[in-house]
């Protein structure tokens, strides 16, 4: 019986002491799959044979003397609105062309694949990106593994679910508003959105193109670092690429949080409606182990907070549309009936209401610039709730949720979310740590710290414990 | 621009120029969203925005590969 290291630097370390194989590990990873993908909905292609052949070779390679680095032969989940050689990628839509996704790997899985990444299939999402699951159209509706009444969050909810029930190690999703950190908060696990223009989103489907991010989803910021660190770097495909050098993310991880200066964002975060008392105390508990462990604490409160997160809504509702409206014209009912909502409702925004969202977006970012220079990080909750049912979710259900990680996609800033606690109900509950402009180093080294102290992010859904059988 | 008084007319002819072709239900639900939508959009426009220039990005070189599809 294989047992699947929770963590890509275990599996990884495993690999190297003998004791685990790539190809011993894609196949635990698949039996996870056959076992509970029937329930999850993680997977909308899996690419068995393609992986085991890869993993044979990574399995040569290492054993050649060859090694390509923490993810040579490590399991990936690819969210499917973004492109890769061997499967089709339909961004969980009947409307996208084919022929888009034939292009081949997109620069971000090229890279993976080159360090050694064995891709394991494309995982569901919500459509484009965007909307809420649509049980009328022939896609999974995804499930969390912590509850499969509830849903995993989104939109990169494949990949959320499937490193939370060990279908893969680590996988790629999308964050334009919090796709990659709302999934990784609901589903117990560690998501980055990096700096906008730090990794190429050429070969991604767009939703919001100037708050678009292909970030890492899995379970330790560790291993966050180690994916980030390959797919950083600017690509001649993508010119909002930024050409600033990729620093080694895994040597920043000192384990220790002693002097950093740490802001902490209680005045948009803790008395929203709908917080869980049971956040608060996990957040406070966060708080209190940073200040226990050396770091210098101060109070921050971000103005015009509700005015920032609109300069999102306003943006993405924007260039959703202009992407989206010759579809919807012509291919409406072939959307999701909360896809075409949402996205159709950039037809009520105006030209210049989308400019003065550009403009507004300028100033967020001189105020928040000038917030944060006294600070290595600020933190605050990814959501103050547990994952929501999956029964009633519509178009509108994001409205009245205390989720906060909108916000920080007009600014690009990075931000990594890590499990924190549980609610009441047993569902995980997480924390933001957001970062100036392309320091995800202190990032890392701040969530890092924290998980070395911490096990919340190794928590394992029963469900999932109970379903090793290789 | 503040929220017009006859909002599903507004809607309407929003929604008609887009060409979306929006049942009765759907229609019925952007205009109960565009208050919402269009108070959001007001409050960005305030005076210590009066000179920020847009945070846009255009470059006359075309990307390379140029051939990313989308």
């Amino acid at each position: 019986m294989t047992e699947i290291p929770l963590t890509i630097t275990d599996a990884a370390a495993a690999m190297r002491a003998g004791t685990l194989t790539s190809l011993e590990l894609v196949e635990a990873c698949f039996a996870h799959a056959d076992a509970l993908d029937g329930e999850l909905g993680v997977y909308l292609h899996r690419l068995d044979d393609d992986a085991r052949a890869a993993a044979r070779a990574a399995d040569e390679e290492l054993a050649a003397g060859t090694d390509r680095g923490p993810l040579h032969g490590i399991p990936i989940g690819i969210k499917d609105i973004i492109a890769t050689n061997e499967a089709p990628t339909t961004a969980q839509s009947l409307v996208l062309d084919p022929a888009w996704g034939a292009q081949g790997d997109a620069p971000v899985v090229a890279r993976l694949r080159e360090a050694g990444a064995i891709v394991m299939g494309k995982t569901s999402t919500m459509e484009f990106a965007i909307g809420m699951p649509d049980a009328s159209k022939p896609f999974p509706v995804p499930r969390n593994p912590w509850n499969t009444d509830t849903w995993p969050g989104g939109s990169s909810s494949g990949s959320g679910a499937g490193v939370a029930a060990g279908f893969f190690l680590g996988a790629l999703g999308t964050d334009t508003g919090g796709s990659v950190r709302i999934p990784a908060a609901f589903c117990g696990i560690s998501g980055m959105k990096q700096t906008f223009g730090r990794v190429p989103k050429s070969g991604c489907a767009p939703l919001g193109y100037s708050l678009d991010h292909i970030g890492p989803l899995t379970r330790s910021a560790r291993d966050c670092a180690a994916m980030l660190g390959v797919m950083a770097g600017a690509d001649a495909s993508d010119p909002t690429t930024a050409d600033v050098p990729v620093p080694d993310y895994l040597a920043a991880l000192t384990g220790s949080v002693e002097g950093l200066r740490i802001g902490v964002e209680r005045a948009n975060h803790l008395d929203a409606p709908g917080v869980l008392p049971e956040a608060v105390e996990a957040f406070e508990a966060a708080v209190s182990w940073f200040a226990g462990a050396g770091a210098i604490l101060d109070e921050v409160e971000i103005s015009r907070y509700e005015a920032i997160r609109n300069v999102g809504l306003i943006t993405m509702r924007g260039e959703a549309n202009s992407y989206h409206q010759s579809d919807l014209q012509s291919r409406w009912s072939d959307y999701g009936m909360y896809t075409n909502r949402f996205v159709a409702g950039g037809a009520l925004v105006s030209a210049s209401d989308y400019v003065q969202a550009q403009r507004f977006r300028s100033l967020a970012r001189e105020q928040m610039a000038a917030l944060m220079k006294p600070f290595d990080v600020l933190i605050m909750p990814t959501a103050g709730m547990g994952a929501p049912l999956v029964e009633g979710l519509d178009d509108t259900s994001f409205m009245g949720w205390p989720v906060f990680t909108p916000f920080w996609n007009p600014l690009g800033l990075p931000v990594l979310s890590v499990p924190m606690g549980f609610t009441n109900d047993g569902l995980p509950l997480s924390l933001q740590i957001a970062g100036k402009p392309f320091d995800e180093a202190t990032v890392f080294r701040v969530a890092d710290a924290f998980q070395q102290a911490t096990d919340h992010h190794l928590q394992v859904p029963s469900l999932v414990s109970g379903a090793v059988t290789v | 621009m503040p929220v017009p008084e006859n909002v599903e007319a507004a809607v309407r002819g929003m929604v008609d120029a887009a060409g979306l072709p929006v049942s009765e239900e759907e229609f019925d639900s952007f205009v109960a969203m565009y208050p919402t939508l269009r108070e959001a959009a007001d409050g960005l426009y305030i005076e210590d925005v009066r000179y920020e220039e847009p945070a846009l990005i255009f470059t006359p070189v075309a990307p390379t590969p140029a051939a990313v599809k989308e």
